[in-house]
């Protein structure tokens, strides 16, 4: 190796190294230590973490919590993605067809994404309170019963579905109106004289051209759809009896209210593991239905 | 050329479009013959697009009618209108291939596989497009997107054209070539043909009949010989010709004129002659190789331009005199700037003074 190459190498380690070190302390390195941990026993007081092997992974198969989390994570995914995706695509369709050159009312959607989650919930607490929430207020018009939203186990899920879809569907549209306006009106024309009806217009032009949005969101969707549970700790701290705890809650919860840390890192491995299978799976399968620019 | 054309005739009437309280178009009627090329010719922002538009149906009318045929199809979507367009950006389908964006009306109108293979492949051999049918249009040149979009309003079988400046993007040699491939397209197919254009040169080579617009009117419709040759307006006689027709003040030729005229002459019937009725001197010389364009100032301040041999030994500053056959001068009415029939009276008696000296 010539002296100047051997200089361009250490300058290429110099300008990653910040990069790196960041990534490799807080993220690789936590992981890595995660897993390991999972093959541990937790040590309490005078006990010391010892190699169980697959124990923690036994328990797990056997517990019942984790299967109803999971469970509820399911259809928080299943209800969230599609929904918010779907919403922020037709919010985005409308705002680009009718409000044109509306900022003011853009920002209105986007608002939700500005707020902390945090911030989300409180609102959303106002609008579920039994009695004098805004929804049974609204009932109450019509004569209907108080309803315990956030109480019952039946909707409990669903309202911290409809909370996530309300902050993500602003969130998601922002994308879909950027890519739509890089759709040239002339497109719009060649179509209308073809006789291309709207519909037509928007399955065989428009959602193709915004495949790599989809895309992009959907993943987002995906990682958010195991990543955003603030608002649980605000409305529901997962109740009542887990029906709207999720992966990420529970694991919160097993961490620092249990402090069963080993079995903590054992659910934590398995959701690294759902959340890589997921991203990867969709990476595969919808590349293939994307037209890049 | 088609016995009967293909094409149906379409006219407008006192056709008017309002963007924003501002008349972009105010009252065009129009005829376009079954089977012609008319050129809608302008400046930018004249109105032809908008006009083009209109006809379509893709933009509403403000008032007026458009007919094809015989029937009105004001109110008439753009796709029930037998016209098919070929777009500026030429509106390619970027994640469709070749083969799809040509089918794509096809498709939308349910055509069966068969017949849209026989089409495709028709069309493709047309254009020679047979070995790009599987490329993107990102994987086109600029000239070969065109041919697609001119491939895609061929299939559509319509009896209509109307091409919103298909050529601008092309380099000129491309240009001319499908200059030709278009007119000679048009006259296979026989179908009525609007194309808009700001190239005088694409207008006057490619249609039979050159709509000149300026803000938003019509200043003259007639064949490209004509609206060479008896322009109607000072703005026709200027547009057209390069360089265009050089006008000036009536006092050129008799000094005490008062007259409210202008006149017109194009460079090229203006002549060195020993004694004319112009007396000048030259100003400044372009030389364009086989010609020379003479910039050559007379008496009284004005520029007259005179097109010579390019082998000519004039220069700067040389005195010359100037004279044309009367039949080439133009007269315009100087406030209106409409054409006048007839030159004014002063002028006839100053031209018909100097004929003896002219033999
Ligand atoms: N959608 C619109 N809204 C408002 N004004 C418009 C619209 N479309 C066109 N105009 C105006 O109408 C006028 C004519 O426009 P048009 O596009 O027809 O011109 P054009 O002759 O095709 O010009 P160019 O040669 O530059 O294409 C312009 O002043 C333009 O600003
Ligand atoms: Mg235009």
């Amino acid at each position: 190796m010539t002296n100047s190459a051997r200089l361009q190498w250490v300058y290429a380690w110099l300008l990653l190294s910040p990069a790196l070190v960041l990534l490799v302390t807080f993220t690789h390195y936590p992981a890595i230590k995660s897993i390991i941990a999972s093959f541990y026993s937790t040590a309490r007081g005078k006990r010391q973490s010892v190699y169980i092997g697959l124990d923690n992974y036994h328990t797990l198969v056997a517990d019942p919590v984790f299967w109803k989390v999971l469970s509820n994570n399911f259809w928080y995914a299943v209800w969230t993605i599609p929904l918010s995706i779907a919403l922020s695509l037709i919010m985005a369709l409308w705002v680009n067809e009718k409000l044109r050159g509306l900022a003011f009312l853009r920002m209105a959607y986007f608002t939700p994404t500005v707020l902390p989650l945090i911030a989300v919930a409180n609102i959303w607490l106002f609008f579920y309170t039994p009695g004098f929430g805004l929804i049974d207020q609204i009932r109450g018009l019509f004569d209907l019963p108080e309803q315990n939203w956030m109480g019952s186990p039946n909707t409990a899920l669903y309202t911290m579905i409809a909370v996530a879809i309300w902050k993500e569907a602003g969130f998601f549209m922002i994308f879909y109106l950027a890519a739509l306006q890089t759709i040239p009106p002339s497109l719009r024309d060649a179509a209308a004289i073809e006789g291309a009806s709207k519909v037509y217009f928007f399955r065989r032009v428009v959602f193709p051209l915004l495949m790599p949005t989809t895309l992009f969101v959907s993943i987002n969707a995906v990682i958010n759809s195991f990543r955003l549970v603030d608002h649980i700790f605000v409305m529901t701290e997962g109740g009542p009896n887990n029906a709207s705890s999720l992966l990420l809650f529970y694991i919160y919860e097993t961490a620092f209210k249990y402090w069963d840390t080993a079995y903590a890192a054992t659910l934590t491995t398995v959701l690294l593991m759902i959340l890589t299978v997921l991203a990867i799976g969709q990476f595969f399968f919808l590349d293939k239905r994307v037209h890049y620019k | 050329m088609v016995d009967r054309p293909f094409g149906q005739t379409i006219q407008v009437r006192n056709l008017t479009k309002n963007f924003g309280g501002e008349d972009v178009l105010s009252g065009i009627d129009l005829t376009f013959e079954a089977g012609s090329f008319t050129a809608l010719l302008g400046p930018s922002g004249c109105g032809k697009s908008t006009a083009l538009r209109l006809i379509s149906g893709l933009e509403p009318v403000s008032s007026g009618q458009v007919l094809i045929g015989d029937t009105d199809v004001t109110q008439t979507a753009p796709s029930a209108r037998d016209i098919a367009m070929v777009f500026q950006s030429y509106a390619l389908f970027p994640h469709l291939n070749v083969a799809e964006n040509i089918t794509f009306g096809l498709r939308v109108r349910k055509t069966n596989r068969s017949e849209r293979e026989d089409k495709l492949r028709h069309v493709a051999d047309l254009l020679g497009l047979e070995k790009l049918l599987d490329r993107k249009p990102s994987e086109l040149s600029g000239g070969q997107q065109q041919r697609v979009a001119l491939g895609r309003a061929i299939v559509s079988g319509k009896s209509i054209f109307l091409m919103d400046e298909p050529l601008s993007n092309l380099d000129a040699k491309l240009r001319a070539e499908m200059r030709e491939e278009i007119r000679a397209l048009q006259q296979k197919l026989g179908v009525t043909m609007i194309y808009v254009t700001h190239d005088q040169v694409e207008a006057v080579t490619m249609a039979d009949q050159v709509v000149l617009m300026n803000q938003g009117r019509v200043e003259q419709c007639a064949t490209p010989r004509d609206l060479y040759e008896t322009p109607a307006t000072l703005f026709a006689a200027k547009f057209i010709g390069t360089p265009p027709m050089v006008t000036f003040s009536t006092r050129v030729l008799a000094p005490d004129s008062t007259s409210n005229v202008t006149l017109g002459l194009r460079p090229e019937a203006v002549q060195i002659v020993s004694e004319g009725p112009i007396t000048a001197m030259i100003d400044h010389i372009e030389y364009l190789g086989a010609d020379a364009m003479l910039a050559c100032a007379t008496a009284n301040g004005e520029t007259v331009l005179c097109r010579a041999s390019g082998s000519t030994r004039m220069t700067k500053g040389d005195p010359v005199s100037l004279s044309f056959a009367p039949a080439d001068l133009h007269a315009f009415a100087a406030d209106s700037g409409q054409r006048l029939q007839h030159i004014p009276p002063e002028i006839e008696a100053a031209l018909s003074f100097q004929k003896p000296g002219l033999q």
